[in-house]
């Protein structure tokens, strides 16, 4: 102990980190019914922080080239000890972050959190959840099996559809006509380089944000965040977040031990796409609905109509803050709250009427 | 088809006595038939130059009148022909109409067009469809500018089969040219819609062979294209859509059609079937079956109705096939016992093998080695399945030791993967365990600090 308090002066001394404790230690957390919606983000933070330790071991033997990429997979999953274990982590890990990031994200909107003056809280957590999905997206590619394969070829092609920037769009996400080897590399560097730059800068300010504005409370719980005694955030909220990540380990732990990711087979760019095949769940919202257009609308193409109302409902999710007026002076819009909750039953319905098949 | 040379010599064989019961009118049909031969084979082996009205340059689409008037006429008889050129081969490499039929294709007058004087045939009789064809395709100077590689011995071949052997005795009944391939609109053999692409034979030969009162007449049994529609021949050409599985030409010759003779079988299936036939000659099964007359290979796997093979097959016993020959308590009883046996050892060691190794996929195990090791097993099955043919128990003995040596590795793989899973379940227990315990742990030490 004599050591640690040695450290600790030694480091306070040169960094004067004694305000930083003293503001950590007088921070409070509000306590009201919904103060569970706290957790979510901190959960989110947990799952990142898993992906990138497993993320850098994965690296230690991944091969980012068509030729290599599967195999090197399978030698990390069969032959590199525990490596079996650090991919199925990593492959769940993502999953569940960004599932905590969609229950974060709906919590804040449903309970009003985006208000003024936490716009670019908001703003900054909806560009981390465009990150997340982008990682996701490029990640997916990297073992360079049948289905990611293919899943990459739908997804990319969409973005062909963009009008003007369409074609250089695709050219740029695939690094030529088709999805070859060359986006397999581009994919590896926007997973291990670009994303995860954007991502440090956009959460430090994310994290910064919440520090500096500190919880909100919404308007109709302020009443009962008053009568119950706030938790200070060093040492009880942060103990209590230990458990809820303790909790995601257990979770994980028991996903990657008993439902090992698949690798699936080496993906073959003369094969035939395989049956059925679908993106990664939180784009399946998207990816029905999008079938589910006329191939032509007026004498439009389809997929750009559900393609550009997509970007248009993308947007005003985004500008909420600005669009929901009443928000800023501590009001609640029944039309607001019915669009969340709209949104809500629309994302959650699609992905699951497509996991139990029902838009074959 | 042929570009005719036109003379004289083309005109008979389209006029002659029909009556087929007077038999003067055999006597005289047969002579016109003698004719009609002799005049075909001056007029192929007739030197010079093609008319370039009859025979454009290869290539390049026929251009003639006769199917200008004919896609007129009102008659479907006569019309149909000029509509099926579209598609013909011939036609589509500037053979005219006239190269079969004669006459002059550049006249608009139908008395100019279809004169005798000018070589006009009319429709030609199955008697003179061999040579007709022969004349271009026999010719292999001519066959050089359409196809290098085209055979040129059809017609030699046809005059050694069945068919060509009963029309040169007067049968029109028989196959002609025409027969199989079509007379107008007719495709290459590589055409999935020829008739006598691999996938369409079967019905082309047996629009006939499957008539068992035509049949009758030859003393063939009719239900031959029955038989061969529950072979694993034909299932593997139209349910895998395999083309090189065989089909009626592949055995019994295409242009020299012919049934193979009981000494022949082994070699027609051995076309395929090198091991198997192989084996068979080195065993004493070969000169045993040659002794009572017995086809080789059709004995125990029949002729048309070639069904899947099944170990059950051998032995003694009521439906296997060595009972045909053999019986219990004999030398050749015990040999197929024996054989059986080994068979049955390695499909029950094949069978738990791959069991374990699906058990172990199933929970999540990468399980790609021991898959080739059993790939190599299955191999090694049928390897052991071929050394049936040999009769000799050590042999197909040898080939299952194999199969049970790479079986058992498998076994060996998934028991390591079974042992895996465990350490991996136990793994995954403690550290649940030690989860909890640290929750916990936290839940007292928040109580206890809020508390105070």
């Amino acid at each position: 102990m004599r050591l640690l308090d040695t450290l600790w002066k030694a480091l306070d001394e040169r960094l004067e980190l004694a305000p930083l404790v003293e503001f950590a230690t007088h921070k409070e957390v509000p306590q009201h019914r919904h103060s569970w919606a706290y957790y979510f983000g901190g959960l989110t933070l947990f799952f990142f922080a898993v992906q990138v330790a497993t993320g850098i071991l994965l690296l230690l033997y991944y091969r980012p080239t068509a030729e290599a990429a599967f195999e090197s997979v399978q030698f990390i999953v069969t032959r590199v000890p525990f490596g079996w274990l650090v991919r199925s982590v990593h492959s769940w890990s993502a999953n569940l972050m960004i599932l905590a990031a969609f229950v974060h994200m709906f919590s804040v909107y449903l309970l009003g959190s985006y208000a003024k003056p936490r716009e670019l809280t908001w703003w900054s957590g909806f560009l981390l959840l465009g990150l997340a999905m982008g990682f996701g997206f490029s990640g997916y590619l990297l073992p360079w099996n049948e289905l990611s394969f293919f899943a990459t070829r739908i997804g990319t092609d969409m973005t062909s559809k963009v009008p003007l920037a369409g074609p250089w769009l695709l050219t740029f996400l695939r690094g030529g006509e088709e999805v070859t080897g060359a986006t397999l590399t581009r994919f590896f560097g926007f997973h291990v380089a670009v994303l995860p730059m954007l991502s440090a800068g956009l959460l430090g300010l994310h994290l910064g944000l919440i520090q500096r504005q500190g919880m909100h409370v919404p308007g109709h719980l302020a009443e009962e965040a008053r009568t119950r005694k706030p938790l200070r955030f060093l040492p009880n909220f942060v103990l209590r977040e230990g458990v809820v990540w303790l909790f995601g380990l257990a979770v994980l732990a028991a996903l990657a031990a008993f439902f090992p990711w698949e690798l699936g087979n080496k993906a073959d760019p003369f094969a035939s796409a395989p049956a059925g095949i679908k993106p990664e769940w939180y784009f399946l919202f998207m990816f029905e609905a999008l079938k589910l257009i006329p191939a032509t609308v007026l004498g439009i193409e389809g997929e750009l109509i559900g393609l550009g109302a997509f970007a248009v409902g993308g947007l005003v999710w985004f500008l909420v803050p600005v669009l929901d007026r009443a928000s800023a002076h501590g009001r609640r819009s029944r039309l607001f709250l019915a669009l969340g909750w709209g949104v809500l039953a629309y994302l959650v319905s699609f992905t699951v009427l497509s996991f139990l098949g029902a838009f074959q | 088809m042929t570009p005719r040379r036109p003379g004289p010599a083309c005109h008979p064989g389209n006029r002659g006595p029909r009556s087929t019961n007077d038999p003067r009118a055999a006597v005289v049909r047969l002579g016109t038939l003698a004719i009609v031969a002799v005049a075909l084979g001056a007029a192929v082996a007739a030197a010079g130059p093609l008319a370039a009205s009859v025979v454009g340059p290869p290539g390049k689409s026929a251009a003639d009148r006769c199917t200008a008037c004919h896609r007129e006429l009102d008659e479907a008889r006569l019309q149909a022909p000029a509509l099926a050129v579209g598609n013909d081969t011939h036609h589509a490499q500037g053979v005219t109409c006239a190269g079969c039929h004669g006459g002059d294709p550049t006249s608009d007058e139908p008395e100019v067009a279809m004169d005798p004087k000018k070589g006009f045939l009319g429709k030609l009789e199955p008697t003179q469809v061999p040579a007709m064809c022969g004349s271009c395709h026999s010719d292999a100077s001519f066959m050089l500018r359409y196809a290098p590689n085209i055979p040129t011995d059809q017609l030699a071949q046809y005059r050694t089969s069945k068919h060509g052997q009963a029309l040169a005795k007067g049968d029109v009944k028989v196959a002609v040219c025409s027969s199989c391939h079509g007379a107008h609109g007719v495709l290459p053999p590589s055409d999935a819609r020829s008739p006598v692409y691999p996938s369409r034979i079967v019905e082309t030969c047996g629009a006939c062979h499957g008539d068992a009162t035509l049949m009758a007449r030859y003393g063939i049994k009719g239900d031959e294209l029955a038989e061969y529609k529950k072979s694993v021949h034909y299932a593997a050409l139209t349910q895998k859509n395999d083309l090189s599985a065989p089909t009626c030409n592949d055995c019994h010759g295409s242009h020299g059609a012919t049934p193979p003779g009981i000494s022949s079988v082994s070699n027609v299936c051995g076309t395929c079937h090198l091991t198997q036939r192989e084996r068979f000659d080195e065993s004493p099964h070969k000169e045993a079956f040659a002794a009572i007359e017995q086809p080789a290979c059709e004995a125990c796997h029949s002729n048309h109705a070639v069904l899947s093979p099944s170990d059950a097959w051998i032995g003694v016993g009521q439906g296997q096939v060595c009972g045909s020959c053999h019986a219990a308590g004999d030398a050749g009883a015990a040999a197929a016992e024996s054989v059986a046996a080994a068979l049955a050892r390695m499909h029950e060691r094949l069978v738990a093998a791959e069991a374990r190794v699906k058990k172990a996929e199933r929970a999540g195990m990468l399980m790609e080695e021991a898959q080739v090791k059993l790939e190599e097993a299955h191999q090694g099955v049928v390897l052991a399945q071929v050394e049936i043919h040999s009769v000799d128990p050590a042999r197909v003995e040898t080939q299952a030791k194999e199969v049970l040596a790479a079986a058992g590795v498998a076994d060996g793989l998934a028991a390591a993967a079974e042992g895996e899973i465990r350490f991996r379940r136990t793994g995954l227990f403690v550290s649940l365990a030690v989860i909890a315990l640290a929750m916990v742990a936290l839940i007292l030490k928040i109580r206890r600090m809020e508390r105070a």
